[in-house]
């Protein structure tokens, strides 16, 4: 039962995820922001930052976003760096 | 009088003026804080206290919070359809609330077709910028029947830089919220920029008490009482030793009722409930 509720738990939140790249934007460009399933994250194309989803919730905070060196790189392993705001 | 001294003059004010712009932003409470350590000082405390966040509320309001929080929603007056955001709502009591709200109004209401739709559209965003907050936010939702709920949506987002556009929300609420944030020009400006024309924005918060007896009684209650209960249920002092100090830090309700006004807000009032301990500040965006 644990594992179904873990599994209901993942569609719903990729069902969440793919509503919320509708209606957010990108903390400090205010520009739309694109659902990436592969990593389960937000892309804001405009300076090149994604924001991880973290158990369904989006974690968009100017200092939680990750900078993507190049548009395929998605796997980027990184750590977080800051956004200079 | 001579140009350099005029010049000198000038100088004391300006600096003197500065402080006073940024005392907000270097204040921990009492002490004086560096304004990049600020944000992280004040996470710490929130990551800290997040479990025992609810039980700490109902022992130091003797369940009173509770009415408050009732009063901020009745002061929104909820609507079925409505595109929400409570800011600094980690735990969702204010979302949970409207939520409700929303739901006694669709039912009271002559019920068809365009009313559930309606009702499937309300959105109620909870920001936070304390992942703990929302985790246990989340986790209440679930025991409340919520957890499914398509309305309610979790973010974690900094209330000085919205993850929302321009114009998107009828509604913004913030529940002792604003006396955390580091900038709080900033706060207002971005509520300012999301609400659309004709949203309501509300605060509550805690504020400042000038009736004399009740003054001095709350003062003992503040700093006495307070983080001695912190440490005893929580196991943090400190952490309640400054959210009394910020209290006594946050601009007093006159002069946050011009803050307001001044990121463009109208009809900015305020009310005092329980001789000004709390504030409900509300204004309009036209």
């Amino acid at each position: 039962m644990v594992r179904r509720s873990g599994v209901l738990l993942k569609k719903v939140a990729a069902g969440i995820s793919s509503r919320l790249a509708e209606i957010l934007v990108c903390p400090l460009t205010k520009q739309p922001l694109r659902m990436c399933d592969k990593t389960n994250s937000l892309i804001s194309d405009s300076i090149g930052v994604s924001y991880p989803i973290v158990d369904g919730i989006p974690r968009l905070v100017p200092s939680d976003g990750i900078i993507l060196h190049s548009d395929q790189d998605l796997n980027s392993s990184d750590p977080p760096q800051t956004n200079s705001s | 009088m001579s140009m350099r001294s005029i010049y000198r003059g000038l100088r004391r004010n300006h600096s003197r003026l500065c402080s006073h712009l940024h005392s907000h932003a270097t204040s921990f409470g009492f002490k004086e804080v560096r304004e990049e350590d600020k944000s992280q000082m004040v996470g710490n405390v929130f990551t800290s206290v997040a479990s025992s966040y609810d039980v700490m509320n109902d022992l130091m309001s003797g369940g009173l919070h509770r009415l408050w929080k009732e009063r901020l929603v009745s002061r929104l007056n909820p609507f079925p359809g409505m595109k929400h955001l409570d800011v600094a709502g980690g735990t969702g009591d204010v979302a949970f609330r409207i939520l409700d709200s929303i739901h006694g109004v669709a039912r009271r209401a002559v019920g068809d077709i365009h009313d559930d739709n309606l009702l499937e559209e309300t959105q109620i965003f909870v920001c936070d910028i304390n992942p703990n907050m929302l985790r246990v936010g989340r986790k209440r939702a679930q025991e409340r029947g919520l957890g499914d709920s398509k309305s309610l949506i979790w973010v974690e987002g900094d209330a000085e830089k919205l993850t929302f556009s321009d114009a998107s929300m009828d509604g913004y609420t913030i529940a002792f919220g604003i006396r955390n944030v580091t900038h709080i020009e900033k706060a207002l400006a971005e509520a300012y920029r999301v609400l659309k024309p004709g949203g309501r924005f509300l605060c509550l918060e805690l504020s400042h008490v000038e009736l004399p007896i009740f003054k001095d009684l709350y003062d003992y209650y503040s700093f006495s009482v307070i983080p001695k209960v912190g440490e005893l249920v929580a196991g943090d002092r400190e952490s309640y030793q400054y959210l009394v100090e910020s209290i006594r830090r946050f601009p007093k309700q006159e002069k946050f009722a011009t803050m307001i006004a001044e990121a463009g807000f109208q009809k900015v009032e305020y009310e005092n409930l329980v001789g000004g301990v709390i504030a409900i500040h509300s204004g309009l965006k036209f």
